[in-house]
């Protein structure tokens, strides 16, 4: 009874490799917004903040179809990765990864822009006065001091992944194996005429692990406070 | 109690009541229509607006997923169903009204591609239908539950296509998602009902599958039982009647039981 059935083993295993890779991807380029956002100045940088923010006010839908757009076969960048390495991103699992870095990025660069603008900026001016070039003082002081923010974005988005939906069947369907993961499977089980039961579990199992990313994101987010309390 | 206060919680009661009345009072008429009557079934809405009906809103999405919302008590007066199975269960679960319950359009499968795809195909037992993807996918509503995607898995698996081209599937949500993703060229080929195939100037019809291949394609209509008003009554004539007719059929429908209808 709560064995969990290949159906749902599929689609949960699938998940966390959406998941896993969507962060993993996205890390880096999260931490150089959040660089940029929290540390520069210039003209525009309303408009990049703006920019990062959209997919959380955009509806999934609407994400889902510029993915489509531009990464699918016909599309200018998907096209690209096709001619020239034979990637294709539509229809696949990676696709399903791209959509869901996208919808969690905003969760990611908000986390660890706010563990940045919390590091104590004369700890690396003293670092720089000890003869430290710029991108030692980076990698040296100030990137442990947000790891507690990033291993919160990193969990938060990683939450978000998983249950990433609307982006995902608009950009690259419902194909079992390939990008049916726990939302599209719970979908796909509304959708079936005995499906309820299914569907239930399901979503028992996508709460369960929600929970534990938030929970470990909440524990994390308490030992940055209690680091910059003390 | 002052004066004062009482007054104050007297116009909130007040507020209160506008507010539940409201709404109610301005209802309109919610029609849960099959995802591949969207152009149809808007122009026949408009139409009948013009005319002095009453206004007239629309859900589309697959059958499959007009049917759960209204088990889960979503507020539709009418529900069109790309096939019987769907309006079945509803009717199973006592959820539309008696005797409302009538067939009210035919359709046809077919196979589509982009507009500049050269794939050509005949579509009959054993056709080289995998070979001609080659690579590419062929987008199709979702074959467990979606009409378009049921009829669709029926006709391939009794032209014994279905296990050789079932790796190829991309499922899509609804009829009009398989569509997007011919058009945009991003699926091979794709299947549809003729009707959204000569909605799109950007796909072409490679072949219709044989009518003997699938399940007959009916759109049974109904109203929902508890959500049948006057308004939902009258727009419900409007559509079985001769004026939806020529609008269905311009769109290429078939009209089931045209003699009954004649009202």
């Amino acid at each position: 009874m709560l064995q969990p059935t290949d159906l749902e083993l599929e689609a949960i295993r699938l998940s966390l490799r959406v998941a896993f890779w969507s962060v993993a991807c996205s890390l880096p380029v999260a931490v150089a917004v959040a660089w940029v956002l929290a540390r520069t100045r210039f003209p525009g940088k309303i408009l990049l903040d703006g920019l990062v923010h959209l997919p959380l006010v955009v509806p999934p839908v609407v994400v889902g179809f510029i993915l489509l757009v531009l990464f699918g076969r016909r599309g200018p960048i998907g096209g690209w990765l096709y001619d020239t390495f034979g990637i294709t991103i539509i229809f696949t699992w990676k696709g399903a990864a791209l959509a869901a870095a996208v919808m969690a990025f905003p969760l990611m660069v908000r986390a660890i822009r706010l563990s940045l603008e919390a590091v104590d900026r004369r700890l690396e001016a003293a670092a720089r006065t000890l003869g430290a070039r710029r991108f030692d003082v980076f990698m040296t002081v100030t990137l442990p001091l947000m790891t507690p923010g990033i291993l919160a974005g990193v969990v938060l988005a990683f939450a978000r992944s998983l249950g990433e939906f609307g982006a995902t069947i608009t950009f690259v369907s419902n194909i079992p194996g390939e990008t049916r993961t726990i939302p599209v499977a719970i979908y796909t089980l509304t959708q079936t005429p005995d499906g309820d039961v299914g569907a239930l579990r399901l979503s028992i199992i996508a709460v369960i692990l929600a929970l534990i990313a938030l929970v470990a994101s909440e524990l994390l987010a308490r030992r940055v406070n209690a680091r910059i309390a003390g | 109690m002052t004066q004062t206060s009482r007054r104050v919680l007297l116009a909130l009661l007040t507020c209160l009541v506008l507010a539940m009345a409201g709404p109610a009072q301005a209802k309109d008429l919610l029609v849960f229509a099959a995802a591949s009557l969207k152009n149809a079934a808007e122009d026949i809405g408009k139409a009948y607006e013009a005319s002095g009906g009453g206004k007239v809103n629309y859900s589309f999405a697959a059958s499959s997923d007009l049917a759960k919302q209204i088990e889960n008590g979503a507020p539709a007066g009418i529900y069109i169903s790309a096939d019987t199975k769907w309006m079945d269960y509803l009717t199973e679960r006592k959820l539309i009204a008696a005797d409302s319950r009538r067939d009210l359009l035919g359709n046809r499968l077919v196979l589509i591609a982009p507009a500049d795809s050269t794939l050509a195909i005949k579509l009959a037992a054993g056709a080289p239908l995998a070979q001609a993807l080659g690579d590419g996918k062929l987008a199709m509503a979702d074959p467990d539950s979606v009409p378009a995607g049921r009829y669709g898995k029926a006709a391939l698996e009794s032209l014994q296509l279905w296990s050789s081209v079932e790796p190829a599937v991309v499922r899509a949500k609804d009829v009009r998602a398989t569509l997007t993703f011919v058009e945009r060229g991003e699926a091979a080929a794709g299947i549809v009902y003729a009707t959204d195939a000569m909605v799109s100037k950007k796909v072409r019809i490679v072949d219709e599958f044989p009518a003997s291949s699938h399940p007959k394609i009916v759109y049974p209509i109904a109203l929902i039982a508890g959500q049948d008003d006057a308004a939902a009554h009258a727009f419900y004539d409007y559509l079985v009647g001769p004026k939806a007719r020529g609008v269905f059929l311009d769109y290429g429908f078939s009209i089931i039981g045209a003699g009954a209808a004649t009202n």
